[in-house]
Protein backbone atom coordinates (compact mmCIF):
# COMPACT_ATOMS: atom_id res chain seq x y z
CA UNK A 1 0.00 0.00 0.00
CA UNK A 2 1.10 3.64 -0.75
CA UNK A 3 2.82 5.65 2.03
CA UNK A 4 0.73 7.95 4.04
CA UNK A 5 3.98 9.62 5.89
CA UNK A 6 7.28 9.78 4.49
CA UNK A 7 9.66 10.97 7.00
CA UNK A 8 13.48 11.66 6.36
CA UNK A 9 16.12 12.43 8.78
CA UNK A 10 13.79 15.03 10.21
CA UNK A 11 15.53 17.28 12.58
CA UNK A 12 14.27 19.88 14.84
CA UNK A 13 16.20 21.60 18.15
CA UNK A 14 15.26 24.23 20.97
CA UNK A 15 17.93 26.04 22.29
CA UNK A 16 20.13 23.69 24.47
CA UNK A 17 18.03 20.90 23.18
CA UNK A 18 18.34 18.34 20.39
CA UNK A 19 15.01 17.40 20.51
CA UNK A 20 14.30 15.19 17.40
CA UNK A 21 18.00 14.37 15.44
CA UNK A 22 17.31 12.71 11.88
CA UNK A 23 13.94 10.50 12.17
CA UNK A 24 12.73 8.12 9.34
CA UNK A 25 8.87 6.98 9.45
CA UNK A 26 7.15 5.67 6.94
CA UNK A 27 4.01 5.20 7.42
CA UNK A 28 1.13 3.38 5.02
CA UNK A 29 -2.32 4.42 4.36
CA UNK A 30 -4.75 2.35 6.57
CA UNK A 31 -2.30 1.86 9.48
CA UNK A 32 -2.64 2.43 12.75
CA UNK A 33 0.36 3.62 13.83
CA UNK A 34 2.17 4.20 16.76
CA UNK A 35 5.20 6.34 18.62
CA UNK A 36 6.41 4.63 21.80
CA UNK A 37 8.85 6.86 23.76
CA UNK A 38 9.45 7.88 26.82
CA UNK A 39 8.64 11.41 27.57
CA UNK A 40 11.17 13.76 26.03
CA UNK A 41 11.95 11.53 23.42
CA UNK A 42 10.46 13.44 20.67
CA UNK A 43 7.33 12.16 19.95
CA UNK A 44 5.34 15.23 20.33
CA UNK A 45 7.93 17.67 18.90
CA UNK A 46 7.98 14.90 15.79
CA UNK A 47 3.66 15.30 15.57
CA UNK A 48 3.89 19.03 16.36
CA UNK A 49 6.31 19.29 12.94
CA UNK A 50 4.36 16.61 10.93
CA UNK A 51 1.24 18.85 11.58
CA UNK A 52 2.59 22.24 10.39
CA UNK A 53 2.83 23.69 13.86
CA UNK A 54 6.05 23.93 14.60
CA UNK A 55 8.78 24.91 11.84
CA UNK A 56 11.15 21.94 10.67
CA UNK A 57 14.51 22.48 11.13
CA UNK A 58 16.62 19.69 8.51
CA UNK A 59 15.29 16.99 6.43
CA UNK A 60 11.88 16.09 4.83
CA UNK A 61 8.58 15.06 5.55
CA UNK A 62 6.25 14.10 3.17
CA UNK A 63 2.58 14.07 4.60
CA UNK A 64 -0.98 13.18 2.97
CA UNK A 65 0.53 13.72 -0.39
CA UNK A 66 2.04 17.12 0.33
CA UNK A 67 5.80 18.45 1.51
CA UNK A 68 5.02 20.26 5.17
CA UNK A 69 7.40 22.18 4.85
CA UNK A 70 6.69 23.71 1.32
CA UNK A 71 2.88 23.20 1.15
CA UNK A 72 1.86 23.29 4.77
CA UNK A 73 -1.75 24.71 3.41
CA UNK A 74 -2.50 21.13 1.97
CA UNK A 75 -1.29 19.15 4.83
CA UNK A 76 -3.54 21.01 6.97
CA UNK A 77 -6.54 20.46 4.93
CA UNK A 78 -5.76 16.57 4.59
CA UNK A 79 -5.25 15.88 8.29
CA UNK A 80 -6.62 15.76 11.75
CA UNK A 81 -5.43 16.54 14.27
CA UNK A 82 -6.37 15.88 18.21
CA UNK A 83 -3.58 17.71 20.83
CA UNK A 84 -2.66 16.19 24.32
CA UNK A 85 -3.99 19.19 25.77
CA UNK A 86 -7.00 19.06 24.07
CA UNK A 87 -8.37 22.06 22.13
CA UNK A 88 -12.27 22.14 22.31
CA UNK A 89 -13.98 25.75 22.31
CA UNK A 90 -15.07 25.63 26.54
CA UNK A 91 -17.84 28.57 26.71
CA UNK A 92 -19.30 26.69 23.25
CA UNK A 93 -21.51 23.45 23.35
CA UNK A 94 -20.32 20.21 21.33
CA UNK A 95 -22.42 21.32 18.39
CA UNK A 96 -20.93 24.58 17.94
CA UNK A 97 -17.47 23.31 18.01
CA UNK A 98 -18.19 20.90 15.76
CA UNK A 99 -19.93 23.04 13.32
CA UNK A 100 -17.47 25.72 13.41
CA UNK A 101 -14.72 22.95 12.53
CA UNK A 102 -16.87 22.02 9.83
CA UNK A 103 -17.14 25.20 8.25
CA UNK A 104 -12.88 26.46 8.76
CA UNK A 105 -12.63 23.05 6.75
CA UNK A 106 -15.06 24.84 4.37
CA UNK A 107 -18.33 23.20 4.79
CA UNK A 108 -21.85 24.47 3.76
CA UNK A 109 -23.47 25.50 6.79
CA UNK A 110 -25.80 22.08 6.10
CA UNK A 111 -23.10 19.92 4.82
CA UNK A 112 -20.88 20.74 8.21
CA UNK A 113 -24.77 20.13 10.01
CA UNK A 114 -25.07 17.02 8.29
CA UNK A 115 -21.27 16.27 9.12
CA UNK A 116 -21.57 17.11 13.15
CA UNK A 117 -24.79 14.52 12.94
CA UNK A 118 -22.37 11.56 11.91
CA UNK A 119 -20.02 12.13 13.90
CA UNK A 120 -22.39 12.63 17.18
CA UNK A 121 -23.72 9.22 16.57
CA UNK A 122 -20.41 8.08 15.56
CA UNK A 123 -18.57 8.87 18.86
CA UNK A 124 -21.61 8.83 20.96
CA UNK A 125 -21.81 12.26 22.00
CA UNK A 126 -25.46 12.83 21.58
CA UNK A 127 -26.54 12.81 25.41
CA UNK A 128 -23.57 15.97 26.03
CA UNK A 129 -23.31 17.82 22.97
CA UNK A 130 -25.82 20.46 23.64
CA UNK A 131 -23.86 21.35 26.93
CA UNK A 132 -20.90 23.65 27.36
CA UNK A 133 -17.73 21.70 26.64
CA UNK A 134 -16.84 23.59 30.35
CA UNK A 135 -18.88 21.16 32.25
CA UNK A 136 -18.28 17.66 30.56
CA UNK A 137 -16.25 15.10 32.02
CA UNK A 138 -12.34 13.84 30.71
CA UNK A 139 -13.64 10.88 28.53
CA UNK A 140 -16.61 13.24 27.07
CA UNK A 141 -14.42 16.47 26.04
CA UNK A 142 -12.02 13.64 24.94
CA UNK A 143 -14.34 11.82 22.47
CA UNK A 144 -15.44 15.37 21.40
CA UNK A 145 -12.34 16.42 20.39
CA UNK A 146 -11.54 13.44 18.41
CA UNK A 147 -14.74 14.15 16.75
CA UNK A 148 -13.28 17.69 15.97
CA UNK A 149 -9.98 16.37 14.29
CA UNK A 150 -12.52 13.97 12.35
CA UNK A 151 -14.95 17.10 10.87
CA UNK A 152 -13.38 17.07 7.25
CA UNK A 153 -12.73 13.40 6.94
CA UNK A 154 -9.13 13.46 6.90
CA UNK A 155 -6.78 11.38 5.31
CA UNK A 156 -4.53 11.12 8.41
CA UNK A 157 -5.78 11.74 11.80
CA UNK A 158 -2.91 12.45 14.62
CA UNK A 159 -3.39 12.08 18.13
CA UNK A 160 -0.90 13.56 20.40
CA UNK A 161 -1.28 11.02 23.77
CA UNK A 162 -4.63 10.25 23.26
CA UNK A 163 -5.75 8.42 26.21
CA UNK A 164 -3.19 10.07 29.04
CA UNK A 165 -5.57 10.81 31.87
CA UNK A 166 -8.45 9.01 31.23
CA UNK A 167 -9.85 6.15 33.31
CA UNK A 168 -9.14 2.31 32.76
CA UNK A 169 -12.76 2.38 31.16
CA UNK A 170 -12.94 5.21 29.02
CA UNK A 171 -9.38 4.25 27.73
CA UNK A 172 -10.73 1.07 26.40
CA UNK A 173 -13.85 2.36 24.89
CA UNK A 174 -11.04 4.90 23.21
CA UNK A 175 -9.45 2.55 21.87
CA UNK A 176 -12.33 0.34 20.29
CA UNK A 177 -13.29 3.94 19.07
CA UNK A 178 -9.60 3.97 17.16
CA UNK A 179 -10.35 0.50 15.86
CA UNK A 180 -13.51 1.46 14.41
CA UNK A 181 -11.75 4.60 12.78
CA UNK A 182 -8.85 2.39 11.49
CA UNK A 183 -11.45 -0.23 9.49
CA UNK A 184 -12.81 2.49 7.99
CA UNK A 185 -10.00 3.31 5.90
CA UNK A 186 -8.57 6.28 8.33
CA UNK A 187 -4.93 6.46 8.80
CA UNK A 188 -4.34 7.07 12.48
CA UNK A 189 -1.12 8.24 13.88
CA UNK A 190 -0.77 8.26 17.62
CA UNK A 191 2.07 8.89 20.44
CA UNK A 192 1.79 7.32 23.69
CA UNK A 193 4.36 6.17 26.22
CA UNK A 194 2.20 3.35 27.42
CA UNK A 195 3.54 0.06 26.44
CA UNK A 196 -0.02 -1.90 27.07
CA UNK A 197 -1.71 1.03 24.60
CA UNK A 198 1.16 0.54 21.94
CA UNK A 199 0.99 -3.23 22.21
CA UNK A 200 -2.76 -3.17 22.34
CA UNK A 201 -3.42 -0.86 19.35
CA UNK A 202 -0.74 -0.38 16.66
CA UNK A 203 -0.84 -2.26 13.63
CA UNK A 204 3.08 -0.75 13.59
CA UNK A 205 5.05 1.26 15.70
CA UNK A 206 8.15 2.88 16.11
CA UNK A 207 9.90 3.42 19.34
CA UNK A 208 11.75 7.14 19.91
CA UNK A 209 14.41 7.66 22.21
CA UNK A 210 16.15 10.65 22.35
CA UNK A 211 15.38 12.16 18.99
CA UNK A 212 15.52 8.92 16.77
CA UNK A 213 13.23 5.72 16.19
CA UNK A 214 15.16 3.00 17.53
CA UNK A 215 13.33 0.05 16.11
CA UNK A 216 9.89 -0.56 14.17
CA UNK A 217 8.18 -3.03 13.35
CA UNK A 218 4.53 -5.06 14.36
CA UNK A 219 4.36 -5.38 17.95
CA UNK A 220 4.55 -8.54 18.20
CA UNK A 221 7.30 -8.95 15.44
CA UNK A 222 9.45 -6.83 17.40
CA UNK A 223 9.16 -9.15 20.48
CA UNK A 224 9.55 -12.17 18.37
CA UNK A 225 12.90 -10.11 16.66
CA UNK A 226 14.06 -8.98 19.72
CA UNK A 227 13.36 -10.60 22.84
CA UNK A 228 11.63 -13.38 21.74
CA UNK A 229 9.00 -15.87 23.89
CA UNK A 230 9.74 -17.68 26.70
CA UNK A 231 8.94 -21.60 26.74
CA UNK A 232 8.93 -23.27 30.55
CA UNK A 233 8.63 -26.81 30.23
CA UNK A 234 9.16 -29.54 33.14
CA UNK A 235 10.15 -33.07 31.44
CA UNK A 236 9.48 -36.27 33.11
CA UNK A 237 12.56 -38.69 33.52
CA UNK A 238 16.12 -37.17 32.45
CA UNK A 239 16.21 -33.28 32.33
CA UNK A 240 19.63 -32.74 31.07
CA UNK A 241 19.53 -35.39 28.85
CA UNK A 242 16.53 -33.67 27.33
CA UNK A 243 18.30 -30.17 27.28
CA UNK A 244 20.99 -31.47 25.51
CA UNK A 245 18.22 -32.33 22.98
CA UNK A 246 16.86 -28.76 23.00
CA UNK A 247 20.20 -26.94 22.64
CA UNK A 248 20.67 -28.80 19.49
CA UNK A 249 17.54 -27.51 18.04
CA UNK A 250 18.26 -24.17 15.56
CA UNK A 251 15.60 -22.89 16.50
CA UNK A 252 15.88 -22.77 20.18
CA UNK A 253 18.13 -19.99 22.25
CA UNK A 254 19.35 -19.89 25.84
CA UNK A 255 18.03 -23.20 27.76
CA UNK A 256 18.61 -22.62 31.41
CA UNK A 257 17.94 -25.08 34.01
CA UNK A 258 15.78 -23.76 36.53
CA UNK A 259 15.02 -26.41 38.98
CA UNK A 260 13.14 -29.73 37.47
CA UNK A 261 12.09 -27.55 34.69
CA UNK A 262 13.86 -26.04 31.30
CA UNK A 263 13.28 -22.40 30.50
CA UNK A 264 13.99 -21.24 26.94
CA UNK A 265 13.91 -18.51 24.30
CA UNK A 266 12.25 -19.07 21.01
CA UNK A 267 11.83 -16.22 18.01
CA UNK A 268 7.76 -16.83 18.03
CA UNK A 269 6.23 -19.18 20.76
CA UNK A 270 2.99 -19.82 18.88
CA UNK A 271 4.77 -20.49 16.17
CA UNK A 272 7.60 -22.88 17.45
CA UNK A 273 5.23 -25.03 20.08
CA UNK A 274 4.33 -27.35 17.38
CA UNK A 275 7.72 -27.66 16.56
CA UNK A 276 8.88 -28.31 20.19
CA UNK A 277 6.22 -30.95 20.29
CA UNK A 278 7.76 -32.98 17.48
CA UNK A 279 11.00 -33.16 19.05
CA UNK A 280 9.91 -33.87 22.04
CA UNK A 281 7.50 -36.48 21.09
CA UNK A 282 9.91 -38.07 18.55
CA UNK A 283 12.55 -38.35 21.61
CA UNK A 284 9.73 -39.91 23.77
CA UNK A 285 9.86 -37.09 25.97
CA UNK A 286 6.54 -36.69 28.62
CA UNK A 287 6.14 -33.48 29.81
CA UNK A 288 4.56 -32.85 33.07
CA UNK A 289 4.08 -29.01 31.99
CA UNK A 290 4.50 -26.43 29.30
CA UNK A 291 4.17 -22.98 29.92
CA UNK A 292 4.43 -20.28 26.96
CA UNK A 293 4.88 -16.41 28.20
CA UNK A 294 4.98 -13.86 25.40
CA UNK A 295 7.84 -11.53 26.14
CA UNK A 296 6.08 -7.49 27.18
CA UNK A 297 7.37 -4.45 24.82
CA UNK A 298 9.29 -3.39 28.03
CA UNK A 299 11.72 -5.74 27.43
CA UNK A 300 12.19 -4.53 23.57
CA UNK A 301 12.44 -0.60 25.08
CA UNK A 302 15.11 -2.32 27.45
CA UNK A 303 16.99 -4.65 24.60
CA UNK A 304 16.86 -1.36 22.28
CA UNK A 305 17.29 1.77 24.66
CA UNK A 306 19.24 -0.32 27.70
CA UNK A 307 16.73 1.22 29.99
CA UNK A 308 13.22 -0.03 31.11
CA UNK A 309 10.41 2.69 29.77
CA UNK A 310 8.84 2.89 33.21
CA UNK A 311 11.58 4.21 34.81
CA UNK A 312 12.20 6.64 32.38
CA UNK A 313 8.59 7.82 31.23
CA UNK B 1 -12.95 36.49 4.74
CA UNK B 2 -15.44 33.85 5.96
CA UNK B 3 -12.87 32.30 8.29
CA UNK B 4 -13.09 35.87 9.47
CA UNK B 5 -17.06 36.26 10.05
CA UNK B 6 -16.89 32.61 11.66
CA UNK B 7 -13.91 33.02 14.21
CA UNK B 8 -15.46 36.45 14.74
CA UNK B 9 -18.93 35.12 15.78
CA UNK B 10 -17.00 32.36 18.27
CA UNK B 11 -15.63 34.99 20.28
CA UNK B 12 -18.84 36.62 19.83
CA UNK B 13 -20.99 34.31 21.24
CA UNK B 14 -18.64 33.86 24.19
CA UNK B 15 -18.91 37.51 24.96
CA UNK B 16 -22.66 37.56 24.61
CA UNK B 17 -22.66 34.51 27.40
CA UNK B 18 -21.06 36.64 29.78
CA UNK B 19 -23.30 38.66 30.88
CA UNK B 20 -20.52 39.81 33.72
CA UNK B 21 -18.35 41.73 30.73
CA UNK B 22 -21.51 43.14 28.36
CA UNK B 23 -22.75 44.96 31.49
CA UNK B 24 -19.44 46.23 32.78
CA UNK B 25 -18.25 47.32 29.48
CA UNK B 26 -21.69 49.63 30.11
CA UNK B 27 -20.65 50.47 33.24
CA UNK B 28 -17.60 51.80 33.36
CA UNK B 29 -17.74 54.44 30.97
CA UNK B 30 -21.79 55.54 32.55
CA UNK B 31 -19.90 55.51 36.04
CA UNK B 32 -17.28 58.23 34.69
CA UNK B 33 -19.93 60.30 33.62
CA UNK B 34 -22.52 60.32 36.65
CA UNK B 35 -19.20 60.30 39.12
CA UNK B 36 -16.37 61.84 37.34
CA UNK B 37 -18.08 64.26 35.04
CA UNK B 38 -20.22 66.48 37.18
CA UNK B 39 -16.58 67.58 38.93
CA UNK B 40 -15.63 69.48 35.70
CA UNK B 41 -18.51 71.53 35.86
CA UNK B 42 -16.89 74.21 37.59
CA UNK B 43 -13.61 74.21 35.10
CA UNK B 44 -16.23 75.24 32.58
CA UNK B 45 -14.70 78.73 30.59
CA UNK B 46 -11.46 77.93 32.13
CA UNK B 47 -8.49 77.38 29.98
CA UNK B 48 -9.18 73.52 29.69
CA UNK B 49 -12.96 74.09 28.61
CA UNK B 50 -12.86 77.57 26.63
CA UNK B 51 -15.91 76.47 24.79
CA UNK B 52 -18.03 76.41 28.45
CA UNK B 53 -19.47 73.10 27.85
CA UNK B 54 -17.86 70.46 29.90
CA UNK B 55 -18.73 67.11 28.14
CA UNK B 56 -18.10 68.35 24.42
CA UNK B 57 -14.41 67.57 25.75
CA UNK B 58 -14.40 65.36 28.37
CA UNK B 59 -16.97 63.13 26.39
CA UNK B 60 -14.12 62.01 22.95
CA UNK B 61 -11.92 61.52 25.97
CA UNK B 62 -13.66 59.31 27.85
CA UNK B 63 -14.82 57.43 24.35
CA UNK B 64 -10.83 56.65 23.85
CA UNK B 65 -10.24 55.40 27.29
CA UNK B 66 -12.97 52.70 26.75
CA UNK B 67 -11.73 52.03 23.14
CA UNK B 68 -8.21 51.56 24.62
CA UNK B 69 -9.40 49.22 27.78
CA UNK B 70 -11.86 47.63 25.23
CA UNK B 71 -8.67 45.85 23.52
CA UNK B 72 -6.46 45.86 26.15
CA UNK B 73 -7.92 41.78 27.68
CA UNK B 74 -7.56 40.36 24.43
CA UNK B 75 -4.11 38.72 25.46
CA UNK B 76 -5.45 37.19 28.65
CA UNK B 77 -7.90 35.41 25.85
CA UNK B 78 -5.10 34.31 24.06
CA UNK B 79 -3.48 33.41 27.15
CA UNK B 80 -6.35 30.87 28.35
CA UNK B 81 -7.01 29.14 24.60
CA UNK B 82 -2.94 28.78 24.89
CA UNK B 83 -3.58 26.75 27.62
CA UNK B 84 -6.51 24.74 26.37
CA UNK B 85 -5.57 24.33 23.07
CA UNK B 86 -7.61 25.88 21.51
CA UNK B 87 -5.03 28.08 19.78
CA UNK B 88 -3.39 24.77 18.68
CA UNK B 89 -6.50 23.01 16.97
CA UNK B 90 -7.35 26.30 14.98
CA UNK B 91 -3.81 26.58 13.97
CA UNK B 92 -3.93 22.89 12.23
CA UNK B 93 -7.04 24.26 10.60
CA UNK B 94 -6.64 25.86 6.82
CA UNK B 95 -7.83 28.92 8.39
CA UNK B 96 -5.55 31.92 7.67
CA UNK B 97 -3.84 32.79 10.85
CA UNK B 98 -4.82 36.32 10.07
CA UNK B 99 -7.96 35.63 10.41
CA UNK B 100 -7.27 33.85 13.79
CA UNK B 101 -6.37 36.85 15.08
CA UNK B 102 -8.70 39.22 13.64
CA UNK B 103 -11.67 37.01 14.61
CA UNK B 104 -10.75 37.99 18.52
CA UNK B 105 -9.85 42.16 17.38
CA UNK B 106 -13.42 42.08 15.61
CA UNK B 107 -15.18 41.01 18.77
CA UNK B 108 -13.60 44.00 20.68
CA UNK B 109 -14.35 46.27 18.43
CA UNK B 110 -17.50 45.76 18.70
CA UNK B 111 -17.44 45.68 22.64
CA UNK B 112 -16.20 49.05 22.65
CA UNK B 113 -18.63 50.04 19.61
CA UNK B 114 -21.86 48.93 21.20
CA UNK B 115 -21.52 50.94 24.84
CA UNK B 116 -20.01 53.92 23.23
CA UNK B 117 -22.71 54.23 21.12
CA UNK B 118 -24.84 54.10 23.97
CA UNK B 119 -22.92 56.26 25.99
CA UNK B 120 -23.21 59.11 23.24
CA UNK B 121 -26.52 58.75 23.28
CA UNK B 122 -26.86 58.86 26.89
CA UNK B 123 -24.83 61.99 26.78
CA UNK B 124 -26.52 64.05 24.75
CA UNK B 125 -29.76 65.00 26.78
CA UNK B 126 -26.90 65.80 29.63
CA UNK B 127 -25.59 68.45 27.27
CA UNK B 128 -22.92 66.65 24.90
CA UNK B 129 -23.89 68.36 21.60
CA UNK B 130 -21.25 66.78 19.07
CA UNK B 131 -21.40 67.15 15.01
CA UNK B 132 -22.75 64.09 13.30
CA UNK B 133 -21.03 63.12 11.09
CA UNK B 134 -17.68 64.15 12.91
CA UNK B 135 -19.17 61.54 15.50
CA UNK B 136 -19.51 58.83 13.28
CA UNK B 137 -15.93 59.37 12.24
CA UNK B 138 -15.11 59.72 16.20
CA UNK B 139 -16.20 56.15 16.21
CA UNK B 140 -14.77 54.92 13.38
CA UNK B 141 -11.42 56.36 14.26
CA UNK B 142 -11.38 54.81 17.85
CA UNK B 143 -12.36 51.44 16.48
CA UNK B 144 -8.55 51.81 14.98
CA UNK B 145 -7.37 52.50 18.58
CA UNK B 146 -8.99 49.15 19.75
CA UNK B 147 -7.81 46.88 16.89
CA UNK B 148 -4.54 48.38 18.02
CA UNK B 149 -4.85 47.50 21.44
CA UNK B 150 -6.50 44.62 20.84
CA UNK B 151 -3.71 42.77 18.02
CA UNK B 152 -0.68 44.26 20.87
CA UNK B 153 -2.21 42.34 23.56
CA UNK B 154 -2.98 39.43 21.47
CA UNK B 155 0.34 39.33 20.49
CA UNK B 156 1.76 39.77 24.13
CA UNK B 157 -0.08 36.99 24.88
CA UNK B 158 1.38 34.30 22.30
CA UNK B 159 5.02 35.88 23.08
CA UNK B 160 4.69 35.60 27.11
CA UNK B 161 1.71 32.86 27.80
CA UNK B 162 1.58 33.22 31.10
CA UNK B 163 -0.52 36.07 32.55
CA UNK B 164 2.16 37.52 34.69
CA UNK B 165 4.29 38.55 31.89
CA UNK B 166 1.81 39.97 30.02
CA UNK B 167 -0.20 41.78 33.00
CA UNK B 168 3.39 43.39 34.12
CA UNK B 169 3.82 44.90 30.52
CA UNK B 170 0.17 45.55 29.64
CA UNK B 171 -0.78 47.23 32.97
CA UNK B 172 2.35 48.68 33.33
CA UNK B 173 1.90 50.83 30.07
CA UNK B 174 -1.82 51.53 30.20
CA UNK B 175 -1.54 54.15 32.94
CA UNK B 176 1.35 56.41 31.87
CA UNK B 177 -0.39 55.99 28.39
CA UNK B 178 -3.83 56.50 29.25
CA UNK B 179 -2.65 59.83 31.54
CA UNK B 180 -0.05 61.31 29.10
CA UNK B 181 -2.80 60.94 26.61
CA UNK B 182 -4.96 63.57 28.42
CA UNK B 183 -7.94 61.55 28.50
CA UNK B 184 -9.75 62.93 31.11
CA UNK B 185 -8.58 66.43 31.65
CA UNK B 186 -6.94 68.34 28.78
CA UNK B 187 -3.31 68.77 28.16
CA UNK B 188 -3.68 72.27 27.72
CA UNK B 189 -3.69 72.44 31.54
CA UNK B 190 -0.34 70.64 31.49
CA UNK B 191 3.57 72.29 31.90
CA UNK B 192 5.23 71.92 29.16
CA UNK B 193 7.65 69.08 29.97
CA UNK B 194 4.64 67.43 30.22
CA UNK B 195 2.69 67.89 27.13
CA UNK B 196 6.36 66.67 25.37
CA UNK B 197 6.18 64.07 26.97
CA UNK B 198 2.94 63.05 25.36
CA UNK B 199 4.01 63.75 22.20
CA UNK B 200 5.17 60.47 22.08
CA UNK B 201 1.59 58.29 23.46
CA UNK B 202 0.24 57.60 20.21
CA UNK B 203 -3.49 57.56 22.17
CA UNK B 204 -2.58 61.43 22.63
CA UNK B 205 -3.24 62.17 18.87
CA UNK B 206 -6.00 59.83 19.00
CA UNK B 207 -7.70 61.68 21.63
CA UNK B 208 -6.74 65.12 20.11
CA UNK B 209 -8.22 63.80 16.82
CA UNK B 210 -11.48 63.06 18.46
CA UNK B 211 -11.85 65.80 20.05
CA UNK B 212 -12.01 67.79 16.67
CA UNK B 213 -14.29 65.29 15.43
CA UNK B 214 -16.45 65.35 17.65
CA UNK B 215 -16.12 69.26 17.48
CA UNK B 216 -16.99 68.89 13.19
CA UNK B 217 -13.54 70.39 12.73
CA UNK B 218 -11.71 68.28 10.18
CA UNK B 219 -7.95 69.83 10.40
CA UNK B 220 -4.86 68.48 8.94
CA UNK B 221 -2.82 69.01 12.56
CA UNK B 222 -5.45 67.10 15.04
CA UNK B 223 -7.38 65.11 12.85
CA UNK B 224 -4.73 64.09 9.97
CA UNK B 225 -2.44 63.28 12.32
CA UNK B 226 -4.55 61.27 14.62
CA UNK B 227 -5.62 59.15 11.83
CA UNK B 228 -2.08 58.84 10.10
CA UNK B 229 -0.58 57.95 13.34
CA UNK B 230 -3.27 55.16 14.46
CA UNK B 231 -3.74 54.24 10.85
CA UNK B 232 -0.32 53.40 10.65
CA UNK B 233 -0.17 51.37 13.90
CA UNK B 234 -3.56 49.02 13.07
CA UNK B 235 -1.63 47.96 10.37
CA UNK B 236 1.63 47.41 11.90
CA UNK B 237 0.08 45.73 15.15
CA UNK B 238 -2.42 43.28 12.99
CA UNK B 239 1.14 42.35 11.14
CA UNK B 240 2.93 41.49 13.87
CA UNK B 241 0.51 39.65 15.54
CA UNK B 242 -0.63 37.78 12.60
CA UNK B 243 3.38 36.89 12.35
CA UNK B 244 2.62 36.08 16.23
CA UNK B 245 -0.13 33.30 15.24
CA UNK B 246 2.27 31.50 12.35
CA UNK B 247 4.81 31.04 14.64
CA UNK B 248 3.96 30.24 18.22
CA UNK B 249 6.38 28.78 20.44
CA UNK B 250 5.98 25.10 21.38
Amino acid sequence: MADVIEVQDLRKSFPGVEAVRGLDLRVAAGELFGLLGPNGAGKTTTLRMLTTLLPIDAGTAVVAGADVARDPRTVRRRIGYVGQIGGADLPATGRENLLLQGRLYGASRSDARRRADELIEALALGAFVDRRVGTYSGGQRRRLEIALGLAHRPRVLFLDEPTTGLDPQNRANLWDQLRALRSDGTTIVLTTHYLEEADALADRLAIVDAGRVVAEGAPRALKAQLAGDTVTLRPRGDVPAVRTLLDAQPFVRNVVLDGDALRLAVPDGPDALPELLDVLGGAGVELAALTLVEPSLDEVFLRVTGRALRDVA
Amino acid sequence: MSDVGLLWWRKMLETIRQPVWVISGLTTPLLYLLLFAPLLDRLAGSAAFPRGEVLDVFLPGLLALLAFSSGMGAGWGVIAELQTGVVERLRVTPASRFALLFGGVLRDVVAFLVPATIVVLIAVPFGYDPSVPGVLGLLGLLCLVTATTSAWSSALGLIFRDIGGLAAVVTGLQLPLTLLSGVLLPLSLAPGWLRGLAYADPLYYAVQAARALSDGVVDLSRVGVGVLVIGALTVLTLTWATRCYRRVAP
